[in-house]
């Protein structure tokens, strides 16, 4: 067969393998093991020692383009937060979406626990000016969000009566896309001094190694494979969240099951990459002869 | 409405999850609707979610509850409504003041933020220990040559050959290991992505219309 021919072969034939790739899995799953990693257990084990008294604060920096792989990590770090009984304040900094990713999550993972909104939780919802907020929440989280996301007054709830600003948190969580979640640690963990840990899409994971490294977050949770680190944690510790995982409806929203795909479809690009330089050192070779 | 056992809004999504995923076959009219319809609606979900998660609450219900007591409040919404008067030639200038206090504040914020936060945490866990002991020794220097090299692939000020030459060859080999792992998982996210979408068209859409 032509060498040229087979190295400027026609992506839509490689978009094919991929989808194939990736149907497979989501149709039959299979079940690939996944190992946890330290990045993912700095952020697990941090709230392994929190309870009812401490409190944790979620920002929902992603929107529906993130969906995929930020949903399951808010899902099982929520559950993880309400198992324990931590008091959980959830506020949205990204303005395409977040305040409703937040409403979708909550609304999901709150009913399989029996929790008191503005007691046990409360949804703040969106506020504009990125930093501007951010900052302000140090001095007081009332005054940023004198009304929750449904409008109600949030002076008469008792949760936001406890917690008034940073030094009343435990830690901060940040789930992000674009660069909202550095903000968090290189302005709020550096000013404020609360532990910061971040849950973001897989595209912007390698520039928040510098952060973990440098101590200014305590976790981090990289794409879909992070999140399928912190689902594996807590089935393996929590039976409750064993059995909530067990669930079909929950097994096909897992990161879990979304690993499979990953696997299969990286083995077909590294089949590709392999395939396109043999084939690229082959045309060399014969053009030298 | 469920026509075949799915509600309408599911018909909807995918439909135009499958205009957008028929760009992979070659550009057409579905997609650019598609296209065009996401553009049209983010910008109106940005409009209503900002009026009623920042305007309404945090400038339009103090002022109607305690005019007097909020009055300063007057200050930012006269800002805000100054930054739209670019429109007006005649007044036009009033704008620059308003986005004079807005990069002025941004500009103080950003400034204390990449020095306190990057700049000096950065730096601080770059000057690592060369006698920690063990593997951690290795990635200390593994460290310090990285960082080093990178710097000096990016000074400019002297012609890059000798051995500051070979240097900064060495910094874009580091370079270049820094890109690949970027590469590797932005492969994983766009993955990611077409499998959130192919897991609903597959569990959302089309199993309960052949379970119907």
């Amino acid at each position: 067969m032509d060498i040229q021919k087979l190295l400027y072969i026609d992506r839509r034939i490689i978009y094919l393998l991929v989808a194939i790739g990736a149907l497979i899995p989501i149709i039959r799953p299979i079940g690939l093991p996944v190992v946890p990693t330290a990045p993912v257990k700095g952020l697990f084990n941090k709230i392994d020692t929190l309870g009812p008294d401490d409190a944790v604060m979620i920002s929902f920096d992603y929107g529906p383009s993130s969906e995929p792989e930020l949903n399951p990590m808010a899902a099982a770090i929520l559950r993880h937060l309400f198992i324990r009984k931590v008091r959980v304040l959830v506020v949205a900094i990204f303005p395409l979406g977040g305040v409703s990713m937040a409403i979708q999550q909550l609304e999901r993972v709150s009913q399989e626990f029996d929790l008191q909104y503005g007691v046990d939780y409360v949804n703040l919802g969106y506020k504009d000016g990125g930093q501007a907020p951010m900052k302000a929440m140090g001095v007081s989280i009332h005054d940023v969000f004198p009304a929750d996301v449904d409008g109600r007054p949030t002076d008469e709830m008792s949760l936001i009566q406890q917690v008034v600003n940073y030094d009343d948190i435990d830690v901060v969580i940040s789930l992000a896309t674009g660069v909202i979640g550095e903000w968090w640690a290189n302005l709020i963990n550096a000013q404020f001094g609360v532990d910061v840990a971040v849950g973001c899409t897989a595209v912007s994971a390698p520039k928040y190694y510098a952060y973990l490294r440098s101590g200014q977050m305590i976790g981090l949770l990289g794409g879909l494979k992070g999140a399928s680190e912190y689902e594996k944690l807590l089935i393996d510790r929590y039976p409750e969240a064993r059995e909530l995982y067990g669930k079909p409806e929950e097994a096909k929203k897992s990161a879990i099951t979304g690993m499979d795909v990953q696997s299969i479809v990286h083995v077909i690009i590294i089949a590709f990459i392999i395939f396109g330089n043999t084939m690229y050192f082959a045309l060399r070779r014969s053009q030298r002869r | 409405m469920h026509p075949f056992g799915v509600p309408i809004g599911v018909w909807i999504n995918a439909f135009l999850t499958l205009c957008i995923l028929s760009f992979l076959y070659k550009d057409n009219p579905f997609f650019r609707f598609a296209e065009s319809l996401f553009a049209g609606m983010s910008l109106g979900y940005y409009i209503g979610i900002v009026t009623e998660n920042t305007l309404r609450p945090n400038l339009f219900r103090p002022l109607a509850q305690n005019f007097w007591g909020n009055v300063l409040l007057l200050i930012p919404m006269a800002l805000g409504i100054m930054l739209y008067f670019r429109y007006i030639p005649s007044v036009a200038w009033l704008a620059r003041i308003a986005l004079a206090v807005y990069i002025g504040y941004y500009v103080g914020v950003y400034l204390m933020q990449k020095l306190h936060g990057d700049i000096l945490f950065q730096s601080r866990d770059t000057i690592v220990s060369l006698r920690a002991g063990g593997v951690d020794t290795l990635w200390n220097i593994i460290v310090m040559v990285g960082v080093f090299s990178v710097l000096i692939y990016f000074y400019f000020s002297a012609e890059h050959k000798g051995a500051l030459g070979k240097v900064s060859k060495l910094g874009i080999y580091f370079l270049m290991i820094s890109f690949g792992a970027s590469f590797g998982y932005t492969i994983m996210a766009r993955i990611s992505l077409l499998m959130g979408r192919f897991s609903f068209l597959v569990n959302t859409w089309l199993r309960p219309i052949i379970s119907s």
